[in-house]
């Protein structure tokens, strides 16, 4: 709105002029009389509403909300009996002996002179009596045939062309394992190969999947399970190493190794086996028989170091001189070891197998020194005490009886088993099962008189000497195409299965039929009998 | 005429005991379990008489509940390779093993 300010001069400051003109508008208003031409006028505002806009105010409402009340409660808990245990297996405690108790005579006499008669009476009915004849009662499911359970293999060793050299049953019976390598001529030293394993007890078994594997940077030639750690196996490489692998723990399974030092076999190493340590029977080292003629016992330390604590070395000069033998080569006078077996009944002793064919009675507690040319940490000794005959080749695989005392086969490269006593050099027979190599026998674990064989022609011959001691019982086709088979082992807890592995790299598990896992009445007396035709 | 009387000594009587055809083990086993006179070595002894001890009880029991008027006499087990007999008594087991097989 626009107030018109009066244009005219300016009136001189006197109040009343000075009241005009500051009120001037209004004063102008209210003095309408004073009419002009060209006088100003102040008019009243004009406003006009806006109809199409509304007063824009800020509209509120209050309102306000809140959580409900959060609900505590207090409560107090507190465990106030606490028990610690702990639970650990321990090693088995031998059996004592307990005294002998007393006992009152007169009674004792009394009781017997009761009962004396009568007994005297059942006795004598019971071997004259044919009330059992031919009676026989079946407790277990009756297995007519062999037949194979698994065919287990390693795709990426079977690709390599490797061979299963060794398969080992652990000590529950449930996890076998093989190793892989090659067993023809070569130099495989750093073939890069394999120690696998499987659990059959394991539901969802693949058998082209093992539960473990190791990969170890030479050829792997022999392999033996821990007596009574049952992820702990040792194996022996063609470099002439002994390593002990924790199957359990794949990311890191070498447990120890010997390392190349000065003690370290020179050849391969074609058979491992576990002892007992001599003063704590609970505890076992690792027994190595290798080509170079050597035969190392090893002991685990704490560092992963296997040291050598005992050994003995085979010497042409010392062999013991009761049998002929071919005159060996000039200059060699190592003689190569290729097989170890230690009697079941006399911890100490143990069998050889050579190079030169020929088994050697051999003992822990053998005191002569070894004439060694290469020095060595631990003072080796000469173990042989008794030569036997030789075979028509070298020896793959001994086998010492786990019913009798005396007696063990051996296989050798010209196909045949000789079966030794103890007592004397000859072989109480001598048996061809093969034109080609046999690679391994072993004694059942069962049946006194009943031996498996690995032939070069791909099959596992199974013999009982009861039945025929000319021609094996069963003869099991391993393999297709005749490759061989280089290896068996009898499962030790489950006896009717044998596992062997052949030339194509994979180890078939065999469930054996009834005849072979059941002993008959009389066959210990048999073997004995056997073992007995030892010549004068 | 004069034969000499039976020796009623707890030695003789087990020595004419093991003399008969095919006998391979004699023991003697008190109620409790403990053995008493035995042709075996002692930890096969013991293990023996402890496998032996509940078995007898455990016949000599069957047969009271069956009867009670009724007692056990004597107790025989065939097995494969061999035979087990039992003649028992108010304080002690005679156990012999034979071997009836031709």
């Amino acid at each position: 709105m626009a107030t018109r300010a009066q244009p005219r001069q300016l009136y001189p400051a006197g109040s009343a002029g000075a009241e005009a003109l500051a009120t001037g508008g209004a004063a102008s208003a209210e003095g309408p009389g004073r009419s002009g031409p060209l006088q100003d006028e102040t008019l009243g505002v004009a406003s006009v509403p806006s109809q199409w806009r509304g007063v824009q105010g800020i509209r509120r409402e209050t309102k306000s909300c809140q959580t409900a009340r959060i609900a505590t409660a207090e409560a107090a808990a507190q465990t106030w009996k606490h028990v610690d245990a702990e639970v650990q297996t321990e090693a088995p405690v031998p059996v004592g002996v307990l005294p002998a108790s007393q006992y009152d005579g007169p009674r004792l006499a009394a009781f017997l002179r009761r009962v004396e008669a009568m007994v005297i009476r059942e006795l004598n009915k019971n071997w004259q009596s044919h009330a059992f004849d031919g009676f026989e009662v079946n407790w277990t499911e009756q297995q007519p045939t062999v037949t194979c359970l698994h065919t287990l293999g390693y795709p990426p060793a079977q690709g390599q062309g490797l061979h299963v050299t060794s398969v080992s049953w652990n000590t529950t019976g449930s996890v076998v394992a093989c190793a892989y390598g090659r067993l023809d001529d070569g130099d495989w030293s750093t073939l890069k190969s394999f120690v696998c394993a499987w659990n059959l007890d394991r539901r969802g078994l693949n058998p082209q999947q093992p539960s473990a594997v190791v990969e170890v940077p030479s050829a792997v030639m022999c392999l033996a399970f821990h007596p009574t750690q049952p992820s702990h196996v040792a194996g022996g490489l063609y470099s002439g190493e002994v390593l002990v692998w924790d199957m359990s723990h794949p990311e890191d399974p070498l447990l120890w190794r010997t390392g190349l030092t000065d003690d370290t076999h020179t050849d391969p190493v074609y058979q491992v086996v576990w002892l007992p340590e001599p003063r704590h029977s609970h505890r076992f080292q690792v027994l190595s028989a290798a080509t170079d003629g050597k035969v190392l016992l090893w002991q685990g330390l704490g560092a992963g170091q296997l040291q050598l604590t005992d050994g003995f070395a085979l010497v042409v000069q010392q062999l013991p001189r009761n049998t002929k033998l071919r005159k060996p080569p000039r200059g060699e006078t190592e003689v190569g070891a290729t097989a170890v077996a230690f009697s079941s009944f006399d911890p100490s002793l143990f069998v050889l197998g050579t190079e030169g064919g020929f088994p050697l009675k051999c003992s822990l507690a053998a005191e002569e020194a070894a004439l060694t040319r290469r020095p060595s940490s631990v003072p080796l000794r000469a173990p042989a005490q008794l030569i036997f005959s030789p075979h028509g080749g070298p020896i793959y695989s001994v086998s010492c009886s786990p019913f009798h005392r005396n007696l063990f086969l051996s296989a050798g490269t010209d196909g045949h088993i000789h079966l030794y006593s103890m007592l004397q050099a000859q072989p109480l027979a001598s048996l061809q099962l093969s034109h080609k190599y046999l690679f391994a026998v072993r004694w059942s674990p069962v049946r006194p008189l009943v031996f498996a064989a690995a032939s070069g022609e791909g099959d596992v011959q199974l013999f009982d000497l009861q039945k025929s001691s000319q021609k094996p019982t069963v003869s099991i086709k391993q393999t297709q195409n005749e490759s061989p088979v280089y290896c068996l082992e009898f499962n030790h807890q489950q006896t009717q299965l044998l596992a062997a592995g052949d030339a194509e790299g994979t180890v078939k598990v065999w469930q054996l039929s009834t005849e072979f896992t059941e002993q008959g009445p009389r066959e210990t007396e048999d073997l004995e009998q056997l073992a007995a035709e030892v010549a004068t | 005429f004069l034969h000499p009387p039976p020796s009623w000594d707890v030695e003789e009587t087990l020595k004419r005991l093991q003399s008969q055809k095919r006998v391979q083990v004699i023991m003697v086993v008190n109620t409790e379990g403990i053995p008493i006179k035995s042709t075996m070595d002692n930890p096969t002894t013991t293990q023996y008489a402890n496998l032996m001890h509940n078995f007898i009880l455990k016949a000599w029991s069957t047969v009271r509940e069956i009867d009670p008027q009724n007692d056990l006499t004597f107790l025989q087990i065939r097995s494969k390779k061999n035979e087990i007999m039992i003649a028992p008594d108010k304080n002690y087991f005679l156990i012999v093993i034979q071997d009836p097989t031709e």
